[in-house]
């Protein structure tokens, strides 16, 4: 694992905010539920929520960015 | 993808009852004694037994904040204790990736502490997170920023799922 590996990581601001969605949602997901079709709900759902406020709050601030 | 279940087995568990005025004692469940076999006072009362389960449901959440997952593993819970473990684990990853600011005890204001507690609740991977960024933190760019959330992210999720570790150790619905 050298520097240069460490360095090559980029992440736009989306697929970072992709990222924290996904892992969040998996970890509530599992950790708030115990029945598998449960956890998959619990999981789309909250990744959907999380996709659709930070989507709408970056709309939000779209005016304000400028 | 199956049920998860821990392993306590509520049924068999040694019910108590509380006579009035006095402390709760464990009903005994056993045979009763054989003619002529000497009886021996029970050396575990239901304080001890309740003090007892108090300290390994403390120990496993201690367990759960130094390696992520551990308290989960420790009751069986094996998916929950591979999901925390990877999530915990990319997580800090990631966020050392991008350079993202792992805090120090040598914070010079209250954020730079509140950012070390956090960055600690990852357990041993704060040493990890170390370990990767020989380069320091760069939070010039947006990219460390966001690592400075993924990290702190990772330790107070890590300490949601060792508090959750020890709430199913104490018997809590978890």
């Amino acid at each position: 694992m050298g520097a240069a590996m460490v360095n090559a990581m980029a992440l736009s601001h989306f697929q970072a905010f992709l990222l924290f969605a996904a892992v969040i949602s998996v970890s509530f997901g599992f950790l708030g539920r115990r029945r598998p079709n449960d956890r998959l709900k619990y999981i789309l759902w909250s990744f959907f929520l999380f996709l659709l406020v930070g989507i709408g709050i970056g709309w939000v601030m779209y005016p304000f960015s400028r | 993808m199956t049920e998860e279940t821990d392993d306590r087995n509520l049924e068999n568990a040694k019910p108590t009852v509380e006579p009035l005025g006095g402390e709760a004692v464990a009903v005994r469940s056993e045979a009763p004694p054989a003619p002529g076999a000497e009886i021996s006072p029970s050396p575990h009362t239901a304080a001890q037994d309740e003090f007892r389960n108090e300290s390994r449901a403390f120990a496993t959440g201690v367990a759960g904040w130094l390696l992520p997952g551990l308290g989960h593993a420790l009751q069986r819970m094996w998916g929950r204790a591979s999901v925390v473990f990877l999530a915990v684990g990319s997580l800090v990853y990631t966020g050392a990736s991008m350079r993202g600011n792992v805090f120090t005890s040598t914070g010079t204001d209250a954020f730079d502490y509140l950012g070390y507690v956090a960055d600690l609740g990852t357990g041993c991977f704060y040493f990890l997170a170390r370990s990767i960024e020989k380069n320091g933190a760069d939070v010039s760019h947006a990219g460390g920023d966001y690592g400075t959330r993924f990290l702190a992210t990772a330790g107070v999720l890590n300490l949601l799922a060792a508090l959750h570790a020890y709430e199913a150790a104490r018997g809590r619905k978890a």
